[in-house]
């Protein structure tokens, strides 16, 4: 193998890589970001299951800043009912783009075993 | 890793002597990762339940005959200041995201009998997994040292075919 092609192919490889390691921060980034939203999500069940077993006379406040505000159970119950719709729609989001960076990190990292073996096939004929 | 609840799950069908000492390595150290993880968790959601069963106590001691008692209320850590037990059947509890609710004694406590028995539930459920997963983990390390002891036995062989040719 001459030196120019030797020096390409390394260059290739190392595009692959770094590819590969940007991707891997990324997801590092999104598998957070997922386990946030799941916890939300969670807290929001505890709360929305709470909401529920209150008859009308248990009254509910919430907390803006640092003061109680009292609520309409029933909005209460609307409002953390829509907030699960949305913190769901925003973990499935972020499964999907898990599973595409994934993909994208499968290829990349095979197209770099390609390209070690053709180096060790390359260093062998030599 | 993301896909680990995918991946662990296709690769207990797969054979795992089949796997190179790479992969076996690579799902090790996914393992171990996955493993510290469900540690902190644990060890979180022991801190919610005391947390919760400490919440619990408190209302436990409360007596029913202690209206207008004089309690020492914390303004910070180190100063109170002298109060006195009002609406003894009044408690607000923070249910979490913001929101509190208003419940009597009773209702309270049952609050944090169920928190406490909900946390206890969580416990339980993340230890099972702990346990299955210390389990595959022991069997991916079992394939590993076979293998290991496999490829050093070939290459003392290797060099025991190589010897005698070179004296010869």
């Amino acid at each position: 193998m001459d030196k120019n092609s030797a020096a390409a192919l390394y260059k290739k490889m190392q595009t692959e890589v770094e590819a590969y390691q940007g991707l891997q921060k990324s997801c590092v980034k999104v598998v957070k970001q997922r386990a946030m939203l799941e916890s939300q999500l969670n807290e929001n069940k505890c709360v929305l299951d709470e909401l529920n077993l209150l008859g009308a006379d248990n009254k509910v406040y919430k907390l803006f800043g640092p003061v109680l505000v009292k609520q309409e159970l029933e909005d209460s119950r609307q409002n953390v009912g829509k907030r699960i719709e949305y913190i769901s729609k925003e973990l499935n989001s972020s499964n999907n783009t898990l599973e595409s960076m994934e993909k994208d990190m499968h290829k990349h990292r095979e197209a770099v075993s390609k390209y070690q073996q053709q180096w060790q096939v390359a260093a062998a004929m030599k | 890793m993301a896909g680990t609840a995918n991946s662990s799950a296709k690769s207990e069908v797969i054979d795992l002597t089949k796997l190179s000492p790479d992969q076996l390595m690579q799902i090790k150290q996914e393992f171990d990762q996955e493993m510290s993880n469900i540690q902190d968790s644990l060890s979180t959601l022991h801190g919610c339940k005391a947390k919760y069963a400490g919440s619990k106590e408190a209302l436990e001691a409360f007596q029913p005959d202690w209206e207008n008692r004089q309690i020492l209320v914390p303004l910070t850590s180190s100063m109170y200041v002298p109060g006195r037990i009002k609406d003894l059947n009044n408690f607000v509890i923070d249910i979490g995201t913001g929101y509190y609710i208003e419940k009597d004694l009773e209702g309270s406590k049952d609050y944090f009998k169920r928190r406490v028995e909900y946390v206890q539930e969580q416990i339980e459920k993340i230890e099972k997994i702990h346990m299955q997963k210390a389990r595959f983990l022991n069997s991916v390390m079992g394939v590993l040292e076979v293998k290991q002891a496999a490829a050093v036995k070939m290459i003392q062989q290797q060099q025991q075919q190589q010897q005698p040719k070179q004296t010869a």
